[in-house]
């Protein structure tokens, strides 16, 4: 389906008829999804309907079992994870991952490594990762307050902004969220929502997977919806909120609770 | 002083060569690498420098050089075979390396000596050679503990995914560690060989795994100060143990036993423990306001953190 707006901006990142069976779990079975430069792409789902799984495909974590995965128009599914990492495909992902032994900032200079250059020799006696991306970090996501606590120390959503400000600090081209707010109050999810659309002002390609549909159809420009695996529909965020088979699917649970 | 330090010659060298050693162990592990390569990597250092200085009378440092570029083209390939192992399988089937080098060691004719080995290896290696090369080493090693490569080491051991998805190309940081060990350990082998003039394919076998093992084990895994905590003791203990005689194995048991159960982070981390709540004592901690649910135990083997609510599902890619 086509977006309503004439002459969308080019693809940056776009996969087609992805699958990953896990032996017989058909965990992604033939989705697929273009992120289109500056713009925030968000992937409605159920639980369960492989919405992570598609995002380890598309950072390359997991194989695929078929699909097409290509980055500014060159297919990448030979590309190492770490590579596609260099060419500026940053992620979070769904379980909070910081390094429990380091600080906040330890850990989100961990991302501004990435930006440091040099490997091998040379590596081991660098100091320091661009500061400036770190600093911009964590100015963004407002964690200056705990910049030297260690990540047990946290509230479960100071520990996503840690996640988030560590991708930022890669300073990446694209950035995929996997479920960002999930543990987050009301007003810490509007901050990620306005930061997500500074971000995007920007020109900084994003996906979001989140359940939050009002958050969703606030802050993303366009949604797939995906169920067991598959593609239901795709769209501007009103429309595929308002489609039948999404209302089924997915918020068909939401709006009896509602009713 | 001097006359201490003359009386205790071999036991300070003995305690450098166990630091390189413990190091060769240690260096790997710090990546998730649970790799003993370093040991066999001994054997070829050792062998090395005894059949270059016996035969072609190499100066010291080259006759070690020659071991440890051996030992670390060998570490590369076995990385390179072993690249599929992990956890117990991995430590296994470096153990079974070191095990082949014994045997190869026993049979290698004149070359190694057979079960005798090999005798009259002098040279010019002094002792305080020996120490300025563990200074280097541990200056080298105490840079990869902090700022980017410490970080990076970090991310490798704990959450390798994660690593890649930050750009960490963790395989290769794996192969580098491999060749690390293997240099660390064949610097080791091969000073200890020349230090003896001798070395017999007892001297490079299964018994230092057991001993490198427990030197970080009780000294502490993440540091190069545990590990030199770890080979200060052993290399001391037996010396303090004399009196107890055949007893000493068993002491030798308690106290590997002890540190494994209590503190699982080594006397290092007891001491860092002990010197971080001090700090705490004496001025608040900036930051860290919010506090979720846990334990209060700072330091130690905190656990990731896990969702609050129920639903926050927990992440099937992991
Ligand atoms: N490593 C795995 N092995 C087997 N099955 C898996 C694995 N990872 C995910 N799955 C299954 O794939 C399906 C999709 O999971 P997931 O991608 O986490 O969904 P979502 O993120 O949309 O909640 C689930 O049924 C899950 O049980
Ligand atoms: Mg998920």
């Amino acid at each position: 389906m086509n977006t309503p707006e004439d002459a969308a901006p080019p693809a940056v990142l776009e996969a087609q008829d992805v699958a990953v069976h896990y032996g017989g779990v058909k965990a992604v079975d033939g989705f697929g999804l273009k992120l289109e430069a500056g713009r925030i792409c968000g992937i409605l789902g159920p639980n369960g309907s492989g919405k992570s799984t598609f995002l380890a495909a598309v950072t390359r974590l997991v194989p695929l079992t078929r699909g097409r995965l290509m980055l500014d128009g060159e297919e990448y599914h030979n590309t190492p994870a770490a590579s596609l990492a260099h060419r500026g495909v940053a992620r979070t992902f769904q379980t909070v991952r910081l390094l429990p032994d380091l600080t906040v900032l330890e850990n989100i200079q961990l991302g501004a490594d990435l930006r440091a250059g040099g490997g091998g020799v040379k590596q081991w006696f660098r100091r320091t990762a661009v500061p400036e991306a770190v600093e911009e970090a964590i100015e963004r996501t407002g964690l200056g307050a705990v910049r030297s606590a260690r990540p047990g120390e946290l509230s479960y959503g100071m520990a996503r902004r840690v996640e988030i400000a560590r991708a930022l600090a890669t300073r990446p081209r694209v950035l995929l969220l996997d479920e960002p707010t999930a543990g987050m109050n009301q007003a810490e999810r509007r901050e990620v929502s306005q930061l997500m659309q500074k971000l995007r002002d920007e020109g900084l390609t994003q996906l979001l997977v989140e359940h939050d549909v009002p958050m969703m159809v606030d802050t993303c420009d366009r949604l797939v919806a995906m169920k067991s695996g598959e593609l239901v529909t795709e769209g501007a965020p009103a429309e595929v909120v308002r489609d039948p088979a999404v209302q089924e699917a997915y918020l068909g649970k939401r709006g009896r609770n509602h009713a | 002083m001097s006359y201490w330090y003359d009386a205790h010659l071999i036991l300070i060298q003995s305690t450098f060569v166990s630091l390189l050693l413990a190091l060769s162990i240690q260096f790997p592990l710090r990546m998730g690498v649970f790799s003993f390569a370093g040991i066999g990597s001994y054997g070829i250092g050792a062998y090395a420098a005894a059949i270059m200085t016996i035969r072609y009378s190499w100066p010291a440092f080259a006759a070690i050089g020659a071991g440890m570029v051996v030992a670390m083209v060998a570490g590369y390939l076995l990385a390179l075979l072993v690249s599929r192992l992990d956890g117990l399988y991995l430590g296994m089937a470096t153990i079974a390396f070191t095990l082949i080098l014994t045997v190869v060691a026993i049979n290698g004719g004149s070359l190694t000596g057979g079960a005798q080995g090999l005798y009259g290896a002098i040279s010019t290696l002094q002792t305080g050679q020996v120490i300025l090369v563990c200074a280097v080493v541990v200056v080298l090693l105490a840079l990869s503990e902090r700022g980017r490569m410490g970080r990076r080491i970090d991310a490798v051991r704990e959450d390798p995914e994660l690593a890649v998805s930050v750009g960490i190309r963790v395989i290769r940081m794996r192969r580098m560690a491999f060749v690390v060990s293997g240099a660390l350990g064949a610097c080791a082998g091969g000073m200890n060989a020349l230090l003896r003039t001798t070395v017999s394919p007892d001297d490079v076998g299964f018994s230092l795994v057991v001993l490198a093992l427990t030197m970080i084990i009780v000294g502490g895994s993440r540091s190069w100060a545990g590990a030199l905590i770890g080979s200060v003791i052993f290399t001391w203990l037996p010396q303090v143990l004399q009196a107890v005689g055949d007893w000493q194995t068993v002491v030798y048991g308690v106290i590997v036993a002890l540190t494994a159960v209590y503190v699982p982070s080594g006397l290092l981390g007891v001491a860092q423990n002990g010197y971080r709540r001090m700090r705490r004592r004496s001025g608040p901690v900036a930051g860290a306001t919010e506090k979720a649910t846990g334990s209060e135990e700072p330091g130690g083997d905190s656990a990731p953190l896990e969702p609050l609510s129920e639903d926050v599902p927990t992440g099937g890619t992991r």
